[in-house]
């Protein structure tokens, strides 16, 4: 089922202005986390990037979904660097809310 | 007949690859008795939830199979997820999780919020662990019928 693996998640960065936007499309579970987590890696890692999250063709997250957001914002807090998200989607806002992690993007 | 219980029954790999065709199903069942989108939504974000504890700790070594069943009773809907894996100990005594929502950032865990999610989004939710048979997670949501339907 590997082929599928990219049809169902997508994530596509974009580098602008000394701002990364990272687009999702898709579903956001337990199979994609370890490729997501791959490309997403360099750009928690540098400070010198405003790193965005575009939220609106997400169709689902689950809680490991949620659970890397929640330490990319660790990281990110503790170099003093932001870390946001943009164009939430009704029922993904709903699922940052019930766990709480929607403080910590309004926070920024 | 009316309280006759209806059963679909699905066995797939318990991998992480599978668990949106659990998703799938449930929204072709779901949407049949009448959910809305948004209760549909709630669902699949609570059988994930029990299918990703499956994947993630029932079989450490080798595959295993988890088994879900749909089983709609007068309005109800029940959902089960059954592995025979290892029991996931601290899901049994796991109670009500805890949010981030009185917490600072660097006091926050990551993990352990998909069983917060289940009680959350589901009417009830309660986990069967018995030694060396696996573990069960029964979830129902019962359809709110609106004012309009005569």
């Amino acid at each position: 089922m590997n082929t599928n693996k990219n049809v169902k998640f997508v994530a596509t960065p974009q580098l602008k202005n000394g701002t990364c936007t990272v687009f999702l499309r898709g579903e956001f579970d337990l199979s994609v986390a370890p490729d997501f987590r791959e490309l997403i890696e360099p750009f928690v890692g540098d400070d010198k990037v405003n790193l965005v999250l575009n939220l609106k063709e997400l169709t689902y997250i689950d809680s490991t979904g949620i659970g890397i957001l929640l330490s990319i914002l660790k990281v990110r807090n503790g170099m003093e660097a932001n870390f946001l998200v943009q164009e939430v989607p009704d029922q993904i806002q709903k699922l940052f809310d019930m766990t709480g992690i929607a403080k910590f993007f309004a926070a920024q | 007949m009316k309280d006759e219980v209806q059963r679909v029954v699905i066995s797939l790999p318990a991998t992480a690859e599978y668990v949106d065709i659990v998703r799938l199903n449930l929204y072709g069942i779901a949407s049949k008795m009448g959910f809305t989108y948004e209760e549909i939504e709630d669902m699949k974000v609570a059988v994930s939830e029990a299918c990703n504890n499956s994947v993630l700790y029932a079989y450490k070594q080798g595959q295993g199979v988890m088994e879900v069943t749909f089983e709609v009773v007068a309005e109800v809907l029940s959902i089960t997820v059954r592995d025979n894996g290892e029991s996931f100990e601290s899901w049994g005594e796991a109670g009500e999780r805890v949010t981030m929502h009185d917490k600072e950032l660097d006091d926050v865990q990551v993990g352990g919020l998909g069983f917060y999610l289940m009680q959350a989004l589901m009417d009830d939710v309660s986990v069967v662990n018995e030694a060396g048979q696996g573990t069960k997670v029964i979830m129902t949501r019962r359809l709110m019928k609106t004012e309009e339907t005569v």
